[in-house]
């Protein structure tokens, strides 16, 4: 009797390995003599709604179209539940073929071998067109592993009717923008809104401004953590201030949207974000369009040269486990032409700043009527493309340590000891750095 | 005097009811009325209770564009999946332990219910592993697969509870008569226990259509999606909109409060009937 | 051969159900333990086993502990809570002559809400911006400010705990109200015959009656409190300052946070052992409670 049991239980767990032979099916590959597309490729991107999501979806039908042995399929998530469906994904072999991230993953993606070099898009596309940093971002060992897709940078947002009924200038330096942000929240509008979410990296973006307007960096030249120089904890100070004046005190569980919807629905007086702003509050209050504009990030003196934060070069990458590499590239390279480029960026003008040059010259690209509305913001954003760099990438290049810095909330915690629990800000700096300085050291 | 205290007690019962009542339903409608109102007037006026002006924009958002249907559909196909699978894995064996394994019963029904307290957080990972090798990720079955972790043991232990109460004299007889093991089972034990497996298809059925976790875990495709999931990508967009998530919860709750509004006899007879038998 | 063909049939009821809880319950809790005994990391694929250096690390971090406080505080709290609500309301909704039915409907809502939408729901109501109570308890003169109740580090646990008492109590109330119905009225009859008080029958009658039922309730809702993920992480996600994140929401954040997976593994381990023996203690006491009943 035990024996029977003992081989029935045997054979299932043979028809379970089986089945699980059966997953890793292999699927017909291009047929490679005659240069015929022949696959299916999943595509996983972060543009969630409206559309850029349209777009996207429209090459792609276009390229079925022509490729007719090609099926694309397209997947969305948010920025953060994206990070967490690849690590889980990567972990599990279930990952897209092709997908859109963020500069500081790409170094966690190349360090865990996951994606592959696409230097031959590049060159395909143009390598000229591309800015030497944006490529920069994916380098390692001289190969390029990621492909800027649109760029933005992170600027000051403000209210001119509200400046104008205070009578007050737009502010250039973080002094005279404390004092604005708390002349300007009464009547139920905020100034500034803090927002410190744990599963976004808001505080840190706000704290890096501040940092990088002294000329420090977050992470020192050993790629250890800094949150302890004078620079940062006069900007923890700072912006500890700015929250328990001027913003409203949910903020401190505030992820992206939470702070964008403010601003797009006219409850903040200012706010910090690129280009993306105008199509949130045209969406949301359209009457309040004529009374927004950017003006370059705050400084720490009057008479320091402008510096540059944020730039977000957002890349696209192919994964290694994928089966048509070809096919993704292709696609790639069908995104990058001309008109779809020009159609892809328009789908939020200004707040998607071409990754190439050439195209913002394009009769199409400036025939915008927003394009044109906001000409100075397009300016003052581009200016700061330039003198930008992905978070913590700044003094010292791509590191795993800048991601982290971003993804594992801890200045964002940081920040919510300091509020809620009134901790000391010089020990909370401290302690969060030696935080993060043992997560850097889990991943060496 | 006694009566007069019966009055005041009866009274006093009232109020307390008509407070939790009160409390029970406000969200509900609070839910319903911000689902049409316009997504200016919901932040503008916060406690407006009324709609200035009705509008069921935020439904034709969430029914044209995000495709909010085919999530309740998804959801409603793995639920029932899940339900009638469980039920007829779990029947078979809550009989097969009542009847053939009477001495180790009362331990298994522990050890099942044991099984219920693992915490989803610890299979997870194992999960999204397992489902990646069958390569069952980002599937309907996978997740159907997944959802028997949970109902099985759970619709086990109810359903013991049930085949207790079945007389064994009652089979003897059909024996007689001729009949075998699985005719008993199916012609005269599962007529008997028809109210304890509908309590305890309503259970499964209201835990599937509720999970979360692995439904996060293991659904990338946003058509594939249930509506647990679904809901909550509509936190993450790009716009925060209250008034599509309020119209999106509104398609999502009101068919549960009917459902639990018709079924409330069944489930309350669920625990107390069966399990403690 | 009688015997045999008997033997077959009786593991054909029991096998289906075992393969399920040996494929998708003990496999997977055999992987977590192993895991638990190495350096997985979710995005790595080399690992190592370090035998018992996770569980010493988990148990040698402050924010373990405190972890583990909340979700002792959120499981006791939630329960006292949701049993007080659900067997007063039962009890009253026995009580009264009219309207049983509407009562029973409108106290059962809550339980048809799924985990997100009580999320959505009560973060629109509690919104710190445009949330309705908050501008009503403004409005009424109440409150100055709008109070924050979900970033308010000394009431946010509150209104958590508060969410999950609306949410739970109906379940409580609805199987309570069942087991009173089982009472034999009769009962009560010849205690008040006897001169018995409201309260001696009570005590007496009804809850001797009532008592293993609630038992069983209550392993159930302890077992899924403490387990519970949904609520908090789709309200607060164990923000602010990690003062509402328990011990699930930091399994979560230590697996999917920090990818440190043999880490989270040791934690959820730690969790089952933590609830095997409070399951084992409640049993007995059941057990206990039946053998009196008998």
């Amino acid at each position: 009797m035990r024996k029977k049991i003992a081989m029935l239980l045997f054979g299932v767990m043979l028809a379970t390995s089986l089945l699980a032979g059966c997953g890793e099916k292999t699927q017909p590959t291009t047929s490679e003599e005659s240069g015929e597309l022949i696959g299916d490729i999943t595509f996983w991107h972060s543009f969630t709604q409206g559309p850029r999501l349209e777009t996207i979806q429209k090459v792609a039908d276009q390229f079925m179209k022509d490729n007719p042995k090609v099926n694309i399929t397209i997947e969305t998530f948010s920025w953060a539940d994206f990070y967490t469906k690849w690590t889980t994904g990567l972990a599990s072999g279930n990952v897209p073929d092709m997908s859109t991230t963020l500069p500081g993953q790409v170094v966690e993606m190349m360090d865990a071998e996951a994606i592959i070099p696409l230097d031959d898009v590049i060159d395909d596309i143009g390598r000229d067109k591309f800015s030497e940093k944006a490529l920069g971002e994916g380098e390692k060992d001289g190969e390029c592993y990621s492909v800027p897709l649109y760029s933005h940078a992170q600027v000051m947002w403000y209210r001119k009717d509200l400046l104008e009924a205070a009578g007050l200038e737009v502010p250039t330096t973080w002094a005279e923008f404390a004092e604005a942000a708390k002349a300007l929240t009464k009547d139920g509008i905020y100034g500034c809104s803090f927002p410190s979410g744990a599963s976004d990296m808001m505080a840190t973006r706000f704290l890096n401004f501040y940092v990088r307007s002294a000329g420090e960096s977050l992470l020192n030249d050993d790629l250890t953590a800094n949150l302890t120089s004078d620079a940062a904890i006069e900007g923890i100070k700072y912006w500890v201030d700015i929250y328990n004046n001027c913003s409203p005190k949910d903020s401190v569980n505030y992820v992206t949207l939470d702070q964008a919807d403010l601003y797009y629905k006219g409850k903040t007086a200012f706010d910090f974000n690129s280009g993306f702003q105008i199509s949130g509050v045209q969406e949301n209050s359209p009457d309040l369009l004529d009374y927004i504009d950017c003006a370059p990030l705050p400084k720490l003196n009057e008479d320091d040269p402008n510096y540059g934060a944020e730039t977000s070069n957002i890349p696209i990458v192919v994964w290694k486990n994928s089966e048509h590499p070809e096919i993704c590239k292709e696609f790639m390279k069908k995104l990058y032409g001309e008109d779809t480029y020009v159609e892809f960026l328009s789908a939020t003008p200004v707040g998607m700043l071409p990754s190439i040059s050439g195209i913002s010259d394009l009769e199409s690209y400036q025939s915008n009527e927003i394009v044109q509305k906001f000409s100075n913001a397009e300016k003052v954003i581009s200016e700061a493309v330039e003198l930008g760099t992905a978070l913590g990438f700044d003094d010292h290049g791509p590191s795993v340590q800048a991601g982290m810095l971003t993804s594992q909330g801890v200045i964002e915690k940081m920040f919510q000891q300091i509020i809620t629990n009134g901790k000391d800000v010089e020990k909370a700096a401290r302690d969060a750095e030696d935080e993060l300085n043992k997560l850097f050291e889990s991943v060496q | 005097m006694g009566k007069r205290k019966g009055i005041i007690g009866n009274g006093l019962c009232h109020i307390y009811l008509i407070i939790l009542s009160v409390i029970a339903f406000f969200p509900l409608l609070w839910v319903l009325l911000s689902s049409v109102k316009s997504s200016g007037e919901l932040t503008s006026n916060p406690t407006k209770f009324l709609p200035e002006k009705f509008t069921l924009e935020n439904f034709i958002h969430v029914i044209n564009d995000l495709k909010f249907v085919d999530n309740i559909g998804n959801s409603l196909l793995i639920a029932f999946s899940v339900t009638i699978i469980a039920i007829i894995i779990s029947s078979m064996a809550a009989y097969g332990i009542v009847r053939f394994f009477p001495r180790i019963g009362n331990v298994m029904s522990k050890a099942l219910v044991t099984m219920y307290l693992f915490p989803p957080i610890l299979l997870a990972i194992p999960y999204s592993f397992i489902m990646a090798r069958l390569g069952l990720t980002n599937t309907r079955i996978g997740l159907v697969i997944v959802y028997l972790s949970f109902s099985v043991p759970y619709a086990v232990w109810m359903l013991v509870g049930f085949f207790k109460t079945v007389p064994i004299g009652i089979e003897e007889a059909a024996k007689v008569d001729g009949a075998n093991k699985v005719q008993v089972f199916i012609k005269v034990v599962l007529p008997l226990v028809v109210s304890g497996i509908v309590a305890t298809a309503i259970y499964t059925f209201i835990n599937a259509w509720n999970e979360f976790l692995y439904a996060l875990i293991l659904i990338n495709s946003t058509d594939l999606m249930t509506v647990s999931v679904k809901l909550r990508s509509l936190q993450g967009a790009e716009i925060l909109n209250w008034g599509d998530m309020m119209a999106a919860s509104t398609l999502v709750v009101v068919p549960s409060v009917i459902f639990f509004t018709i079924i409330q006899n069944k489930i309350s007879g669920g625990l107390s009937e069966g399990a403690v038998k | 051969m009688k015997t045999k063909t008997k033997n077959y049939a009786r593991w054909v009821f029991v096998l289906p159900a075992l393969i399920v809880v040996t494929v998708l319950l003990i496999y997977p809790i055999f992987s977590s333990v192993f895991y638990s005994m190495t350096t997985k990391h979710l995005i790595k694929p080399s690992y190592e086993f370090v035998g018992l250096a996770n569980y010493i690390d988990v148990l040698s971090d402050a924010n373990f502990y405190r972890a583990f406080f909340h979700s002792i505080v959120w499981t006791v709290a939630s329960l006292i809570g949701q049993i007080f609500v659900g067997f007063t309301a039962a009890l009253a909704i026995n009580r009264v002559k009219h309207a049983k039915g509407i009562y029973k409907t409108l106290l059962i809502i809550p339980w048809a809400f799924p985990s997100i939408v009580i999320a959505l729901s009560w973060k629109w109501i509690l919104n710190g911006v445009s949330g309705f109570i908050p501008n009503l308890l403004v409005q009424l003169g109440i409150c100055d400010q709008l109070p924050q109740f979900l970033s308010e580090g000394n009431i946010v646990f509150l209104t958590l705990i508060m969410i999950n008492i609306w949410f739970g109590a109906p379940m409580i109330m609805v199987n309570v109200l069942s087991a009173l119905q089982t009472i034999p009225q009769d009962q009560y009859e010849a205690a008040q015959i006897d001169g018995a008080s409201h309260l001696q029958q009570f005590i007496h009658i009804t809850v001797p009656h009532i008592k293993v039922v609630v038992g069983l309730l209550v392993v159930l809702r302890t077992i899924w409190v403490f387990n519970n993920f949904d609520i908090i992480y789709l309200i607060t996600g164990g923000g602010p300052a990690d003062l509402t994140t328990t011990v699930p929401i930091y399994a979560y954040q230590m697996g999917w946070g920090t990818k440190l997976l043999g880490k989270s593994s040791a934690v959820t381990v730690l969790l089952l052992l933590f609830l095997l023996l409070i399951c084992i203690f409640y049993f007995w006491i059941i057990a206990k409670w039946e053998k009196e009943d008998k």
